[in-house]
């Protein structure tokens, strides 16, 4: 990663960094640039409202009838489904920002690389737990919802949006650019989590076990460590078994994580961690 | 009486699928032109346009007005969901966008007709800024935000020199900065 771009350098690809128009190394070593450069981050604010206002330039084009009844049916389907069905997640943490994809960024983790033997046997048990735990999971999801809406028309595609979230999932959880962070603690209940990076797609995605109720007021929030920040990935409640799946879509240059930890905070979430970690796991590959 | 943004975005915050509903039904035909207009297949569209509008569900409380209008945040997404499927699916933007047919023609003058003051305001002036840009300019500010290419890609596509494309896409920029700052003081 380059971090000695120089200011002027930087300064003038701010214009395509706004647009996401970098290639992705470049776009890397212009970031490592503004994250300490107080000028470029003031640009950067300007230049940012600009292109959000890009969109409007758009000619507006409407949907065909039938199209845009459809998806209609299926956003609400899928509130009821999920009303049903609570999703494991609090809704603020199903994902996180948008910040544009840089593309195909391979981060794939150096422990990892270096130990095939160790990643051969992981990567098999892992595909078999997820695997069966997943499949489990959809099978009884698909079943519970298939009895509940069968005579629901619109609503069966509400199941249809369920399965193929879960389809994503598990390409994010079994693809073969996906970083694993485990994260441990000495609690009495022992909770345990992994932090699938599928570093394809950049996305996130955390599941925890035996994690406690937090206290009343109060949630857990999940962070991306890096050397520089604590960037909050979402608030999440666990189930009443403790178990808990949160997803998230963010952008972090290759070998950035140092680490993935969970802290309890005030309901509505903090800007940066403000007590000691409930559960913590350091990335490999730093 | 026109819908309250804001009061359909704490609606939403509080679980109310009508007001999810009634945000759909305002927006979706602006959100499915911007999906549209970067992916330009109709047989994908249908689903980004889906997880835009669930997107802003399950965000709706981290919708921060001090930061713009519910408008530029729901295209935001959009843009972004949509440059991500383009992305992922590597179906990028060479086919042409389909010609409407005369019933969507229709409709979408009275869709025009009853569009949203703000928006319409806004977009006379996005629009006069990115025609008074020069051609070569406003290509290559188009390529890289609503189709989603790189500078190197833009250079290859256009045949011209990564350096030529940098500096074009450096003054539209900076043209539009100027031209478009009273969009985002409106914002506030």
């Amino acid at each position: 990663m380059t971090t000695t771009m120089a200011h002027e350098t930087a300064r003038d690809s701010l214009e395509a960094l706004a647009l996401d128009a970098l290639d992705a190394d470049e776009r890397i070593a212009v970031l490592a640039h503004v994250s300490g450069c107080p000028i470029c981050q003031q640009e950067m604010v300007s230049l940012q409202a600009t292109t959000a206002q890009l969109t409007y330039g758009v000619q507006p084009v409407p949907m065909p009838a039938g199209q845009r009844d459809r998806i209609r049916a299926r956003l609400l389907g899928r509130v009821v489904a999920e009303r049903t069905h609570p999703a494991e997640v609090h809704p603020s943490a199903s994902s996180v920002i948008l910040v544009p994809n840089p593309g195909t960024a391979k981060h794939a983790s150096r422990h990892w690389l270096e130990s095939p033997a160790s990643w051969i046997a992981m990567a098999a048990s892992l595909v078999a737990v997820v695997s069966l735990a997943t499949l489990y999971q959809v099978t009884a999801e698909r079943d519970s919802i298939k009895r509940t809406y069968q005579y629901v028309p619109s609503q069966v595609d509400s199941l249809r949006a369920a399965l193929g979230d879960r389809d994503r999932m598990i390409a994010n959880l079994l693809g073969p650019q996906v970083a694993v962070v485990t994260l441990t603690s000495d609690g009495v209940r022992a909770p345990s989590a992994r932090m699938f990076w599928d570093q394809s797609v950049n996305q996130w995605t955390f599941v925890a076990h035996n994690l406690p109720a937090p206290k009343t007021g109060r949630t857990y929030q999940l962070w991306l460590v890096t050397a520089k920040d604590k960037i909050s990935a979402g608030t999440f409640s666990p189930d009443p078994r403790g178990d808990a799946v949160v997803r998230a879509t963010y952008v972090l240059p290759k070998g950035a994580l140092a680490a993935v930890a969970v802290t309890e905070e005030p309901a509505a979430g903090s800007a940066q961690p403000t007590t000691t970690p409930v559960i913590l796991g350091t990335s490999a590959s730093r | 009486m026109p819908v309250d943004d804001a009061v359909l975005i704490r609606r939403m915050t509080e679980g109310d699928e009508q007001a999810l509903a009634a945000f759909y039904d305002r927006w979706n035909s602006l959100v499915h032109a911007v999906v549209l207009r970067i992916l330009r297949q109709r047989d994908i569209v249908e689903d980004v346009v889906e997880e835009v509008f669930w997107q802003a569900w399950r965000q709706a409380n981290r919708y921060v007005a001090s930061r713009g209008s519910v408008q530029t945040w729901l295209l935001t997404i959009a843009r972004s969901r949509a440059l991500d499927r383009a992305r992922a699916t590597k179906r990028l933007r060479e086919e042409p966008l389909e010609v409407e047919s005369a019933d969507a023609l229709v409709q979408l003058a009275e869709n025009d007709a009853s569009m949203d003051a703000e928006f319409a305001e806004r977009r006379v002036i996005v629009v006069a800024a990115l025609a008074d840009l020069p051609p070569e300019q406003r290509e290559a500010l188009e390529l890289g935000y609503y189709s989603g290419l790189s500078q190197s890609e833009i250079a290859e596509r256009t045949g011209q020199p990564l350096g030529t494309i940098k500096t074009r896409m450096r003054l539209a920029m900076q043209k539009l900065k100027g031209r478009l700052q009273i969009l985002r003081e409106d914002a506030r």
